[in-house]
């Protein structure tokens, strides 16, 4: 190991390449990120925004670890507002729009400056294996790499192919290459690969929109801001735009389905439900007359406007006619024109939960190429990956978080036991605990493990349990300090029959949100709010008492059957009884354990209770 | 005799010759002639058999059927050589507990086969069969998708908050969720009908000593079951039998008469008489008319008796100069009055006892009535996690938490039918709503 020229190789450098690197480079490894473009690190090829529901939790658990993303966009963000404040704080997301060229900048400057990352400008064209292991990869330009582990982070590069009308473009994005050998080298090595689609808007100039007659969203203030590590700077937020479509782009676009690439049969792979085209959205909803779209700037520096909501694959010319009848667009001119852009990906039934592949050890894939979409789940998987391709080379076992841990738990364990059929893409409702997984809390979730591996220093580690501390006490003080039902006023209604009241109490009333309790325990209590998070934390854990008991109860019930594990070649052909399907499905995907064997499609209660039968016989759980 | 695993074809061509004894394969689905012999070929039965192939037998594993001439000792015989070979003796119910392990049938349906084997009437076969035909499974699946539309639909408002759904949509899905909770609580309530139809109407006879209760218990019976003497406390124990009314399997019991004094083991019988009274459906509580101090004594028995259904009958009118009623004594009671000698008012209290029986099952028309106290509990408490989701959601409550209870009730469903929740709400919101930006 010691005469290759780096212990880890990250192959990308867009969001799950740069987090990657970081984590490897932080646990003492030497870190080459080959990247086609230096200058193009962590760029956003789409949506000039992080976060957004479910994807904002992601970024708090990446920055829980250590992860860059979070103090990218609070540095380089200009506008930022939460989601569904007026829901429980379970649910509330943290989205920003970013100044794109900012947040490029500023991850190309700190990933500079990190000694252990040296930074390649190479194309991969192929993985090089000896005895089942990867020790590099070999570059379009004949160049080697050698290296201990790999960790390729393909994005949409992977053979890829741009769609706009008729025409096609070999290209990982507009006028990029795309990389084009990686895929045949990984299917000689044994790999499935399969082909997703994705798309992105039009891009228009911001001079040429009248934002008069579009409503207004202002960012919010206090800024809520991601990272636990960023200095909270002050500045003037810009606003974002809603506006519709009109009855004559139903009609117009409606009239051209023959000419996108997306109908003509020309793009096989499949695309995002959640993210369709607005063809694809006059296609599927021909009922629904209109549709949003929501004008995003893409910076401070630029007047260049992404169109949210209109993901197309029409030709050029009918891209800007179709993009004039919406409200406000009227006069609007398109700066580039949006596509839609198929690549490669390997079905992630071929990882294990550690990222890394069956078939090669010391392989690791993070982002697209395992079937996710978006900036965030990328980092996310990067930085895992990044985690456990070190260990992998320190010999120590992987760390995998499971559901009831993380959205990041939640995520991987979906590509490894669901197929992927479109774009995998976080929301809320894939994480069943997710009542006990918040972005308030997942420092609490995973410093742990941040602090178990060096992800941060031992500074902010220390800081955190000072804040843990703060919460807890403040928590017995709101449960233990009553106040009397009269001082309540209007919201002292519903305790008639009560004297007092704890202020825990209070916190835990249905019919006040949050806010209005926490505002009513500061005005009659205001020494305890001493500033800073502590005061929100507490209120959130009073006000989920009684379901976090729920849920802790289901957690344990069913960490119970995730610590049933299953061994790595085990053998369900010689199991009797097992369905056909559910044999093929065990033998394709693998399972871990007996818990992720029963989240398989097609293996029934039966075929689960088969299997613990014949595991308990083989003393498999033993220990 | 029905062998079923891995070896059970190897097993039965080992004892068993078949009529062209050069070919002894066993071919799916072919019913094959032969002799069973012992170990040392010893020709023990003439016998035909059949193997079913793994996935297409009632157990869903390896299968085989021996049919011998009926007879203990002769299944006897061949049993034992078989077990002597290797095979196990199954346990009761195994065979379908294979056929719900391999896949082939849900839980729902593996509890509906030995309720058919113990049906004891008509109606309760009825019960069953709709158990295992999955009407029952039907229903509850349709409930539990209606359940999963109600929460694609709040799952859908956290998750795509910027789309347009739903805040108005809330009163139609407070109105979907009500309509599921009236149709889960109709279906938990048909468990007094279940209950019945499996278990049987339990009818206890109760009374002071001698006011001809076993008299009442023997007629209902149609035969001479009791002991009947003119000597008080004669029935010291109980008797059980059963009877079909309606057909619905009634449970009869004759009590030992309640009344102070007697002997030790007349009071060991009274206080059994009092536990079953408590455990009745219907407690038939006679009375004899002749005595002086009936009222006195009825006054006194009403207060002390517990029991669900009281049908007060007046006996032993035939020796009554003026005619008496009992209804006054008991608000709550039904009554009527009889002479067990002459036949008077029997026909009218048939029709009592046949109508009170007919209602405490009248949901069974319905077909799906719920027969197993588990089923039960799994309605009950999907039943009270609805109710509080519906009263969240009229009141505007977090969706999250809405959402949390209805998950909680679609896995208590789910587990009714031994199903694994899925995740397919996605998949629900995808095809309803247009999402997006």
């Amino acid at each position: 190991m010691s005469n290759r020229d780096f212990d880890i190789i990250v192959v990308g450098g867009g969001h799950a390449g740069v987090e990657a690197a970081r984590a490897a480079a932080r646990m003492g490894r030497q870190v080459a990120l080959v990247t086609m473009d230096k200058s193009r690190l962590a760029l956003m090829s789409c949506n000039p925004a992080v976060g957004g529901i479910g994807k904002s939790h992601l970024v708090k658990e990446v920055d829980a670890l250590g992860g860059l993303m979070g103090e990218a966009i609070d540095a380089t963000g200009i506008q930022f507002r939460r989601l569904n404040l007026s829901r429980g704080p379970a649910v509330w997301s943290t989205r920003a729009q970013a100044d794109r060229i900012r947040y490029n900048e500023y991850v190309c400057n700190r990933i500079k400056a990190i000694p252990r990352i040296t930074i390649i400008e190479e194309t991969v064209a192929r993985i090089i294996v000896e005895n089942d292991a990867v020790c590099g990869v070999g570059c379009e330009s004949n160049r080697e790499i050698s290296g201990s582990a790999v960790i390729i982070c393909s994005g949409t590069f992977l053979s890829g192919l741009i769609h706009i009308g008729k025409k096609q473009i070999k290209a990982g994005r507009m006028d990029e290459p795309a990389a084009v050998g990686l895929s045949a080298s990984l299917k000689e090595y044994g790999f499935e690969i399969g082909r997703l689609k994705t798309g992105t808007p039009p891009r228009l100039d911001g001079k040429t929109i009248d934002f008069s007659v579009c409503k207004e969203q202002p960012g919010e203030d206090p800024i809520p801001f991601f990272s636990c590590r960023s200095e909270k700077r002050r500045f003037k937020q810009v606003s974002c735009y809603l506006t519709d479509t009109t009855t004559t782009t139903k009609k117009l676009i409606t009239n051209s389905f023959d000419q996108s690439a997306i109908f003509s049969g020309q793009i096989k792979a499949t695309g995002p439900r959640y993210c369709p085209s607005i063809e694809d959205k006059f296609f599927r909803f021909p009922d629904k007359p209109t549709h949003q779209i929501f004008l995003e700037p893409e910076g401070n520096g630029t007047d260049e406007i992404y169109p949210n909501g209109f993901s197309t694959a029409l030709p050029e010319s009918i891209q800007r006619e179709a993009i004039r009848t919406v409200r406000g667009l009227e006069k609007a001119e398109i700066t580039r024109p949006g596509y839609a852009v198929e690549y490669d990906f390997c079905p992630p039934h071929q990882i294990k939960l550690s990222l890394e592949t069956r078939l090669v050890a010391g392989l690791f894939l993070a982002g697209q190429i395992n079937g996710t979409s978006g900036y965030e789940e990328a980092a996310a998987q990067g930085l895992i990956a990044g985690l456990n391709a070190s260990l992998y080379l320190m010999d120590q076992p992987a760390v995998v978080l499971d559901r009831s841990e993380a959205y990041i738990g939640v995520m991987i364990d979906d590509l490894c036991t669901r197929p992927i059929t479109e774009p995998y893409r976080m929301f809320t409702s894939r994480a069943e605990y997710r009542l006990a997984l918040r972005e308030d809390n997942a420092r609490d979730r995973l410093t742990v493990y941040a602090d178990r591996y060096g992800l941060i220093d031992r500074q902010e580690s220390e800081a955190f349990a000072q804040l843990q501390h703060d919460t807890n006490i403040l928590i017995d003080k709101l449960e233990s300090t009553r106040v009397r039902v009269t001082e309540l006023g209007a919201a002292g209604d519903r305790f008639r029959k009560a004297d007092k009241v704890s202020l825990g109490n209070l916190i835990r009333q249905p019919h006040l949100t949050l806010e209005e309790s926490i505002g009513l325990v500061i005005s009659l209590n205001p020494e305890l709010n001493s500033g800073g998070e502590s005061l929100i934390r507490a209120a959130i854990q009073i006000r989920y008492k009684g379901y976090l008991a729920k849920q802790k109860r289901e957690i344990d019930k069913f960490r119970k059957l995730e610590t049933m594990i299953i061994p790595d070649r085990f053998d369900y052909q010689a199991i009797t009884g097992l369905k056909k399907e559910a044999i093929e499905r065990l033998t394709r995907y693998r399972p871990q354990s007996l818990g992720q064997a029963g989240r398989l499609e097609g293996v029934s209660p039966g075929d689960l209770a088969i299997l613990s039968v014949h595991l308990k016989r083989q003393g498999a759980f033993s220990g | 005799m029905r062998l079923a695993g891995r070896d059970s074809r190897k097993l039965s061509r080992k004892h068993i010759r078949f009529e062209k004894s050069e070919d002894d394969s066993m071919p799916p689905f072919l019913m094959k002639h032969g002799w069973f012999q012992r170990a040392d070929s010893l020709p023990l039965d003439e016998v035909m058999a059949v193997f079913m192939p793994r996935g297409r037998s009632y157990t869903g594993f390896d299968q085989v059927e021996i049919y011998c001439h009926g007879g203990a000792e002769v299944v006897k015989l061949l049993l034992e050589e078989l077990l002597r070979s290797g095979a196990r003796a199954a346990e009761p119910g195994e065979f379908t507990r294979l056929a719900f392990l391999s896949g082939r049938i849900d839980l729902a349906k593996a509890e509906a086969v030995a309720e058919m084997i113990e049906a004891r009437t008509a109606n309760s076969l009825e019960a069953a069969r709709e158990h295992l035909t999955g009407a029952y499974s039907e229903h509850i699946d349709m409930l539990r998708n209606g359940l999963v539309a109600v929460l694609a639909e709040i799952e859908a408002s956290i998750d795509f908050p910027e789309e347009e759904i739903a805040p108005d949509g809330g009163k139609t899905l407070a109105d979907d969720l009500e309509k599921l909770i009236e149709q889960v609580a109709e279906l938990k309530d048909s468990y007094s009908s279940g209950r019945i139809l499996r278990d049987g109407f339990r009818i206890v006879i109760g009374g002071r000593p001698n006011a001809g209760k076993s008299t009442l218990f023997n007629l209902l019976l149609k035969q001479e079951r009791a002991l009947v003497t003119e000597q008080p406390g004669t029935t010291r124990d109980y008797l059980s039998e059963w009877i079909e009314i309606e057909g619905v399997p009634v449970n009869l019991i004759d009590t030992a008469g309640l009344r102070l004094g007697g002997s030790r083991i007349e009071k060991a019988g009274q206080n059994i008489a009092r536990k079953l009274i408590d455990k009745s459906d219907l407690l038939i509580w006679v009375v004899d008319m002749s005595r002086k101090r009936w009222r006195a004594e009825l006054k006194s028995d009403l207060q002390d008796l517990k029991a669900n259904h009281i049908l007060l009958v007046g006996n032993k009118i035939d020796a009554l100069t003026k005619p008496l009623e009992l209804g006054c004594f008991s608000p709550s009671a039904e009554s009527v009055m009889i002479s067990c000698r002459s036949g008077e008012g029997l026909d009218r209290f048939s029709r009592m006892l046949a109508s009170i029986i007919m209602a405490s099952v009248s949901d069974m028309t319905s077909g799906l009535i719920v027969t197993s106290a588990r089923h039960k509990q799994k309605l009950t408490r999907a039943l009270s996690r609805m109710k509080k989701a519906g009263r969240m959601l009229k009141r505007s409550e977090s969706p999250e938490l809405i959402g949390f209870e209805l998950k909680q009730a679609v896995v208590e469903l789910d587990e009714l039918t031994g199903r694994i929740y899925n995740d397919e709400i996605l998949e629900r919101i995808f095809s309803k709503f247009c999402i997006g930006k």
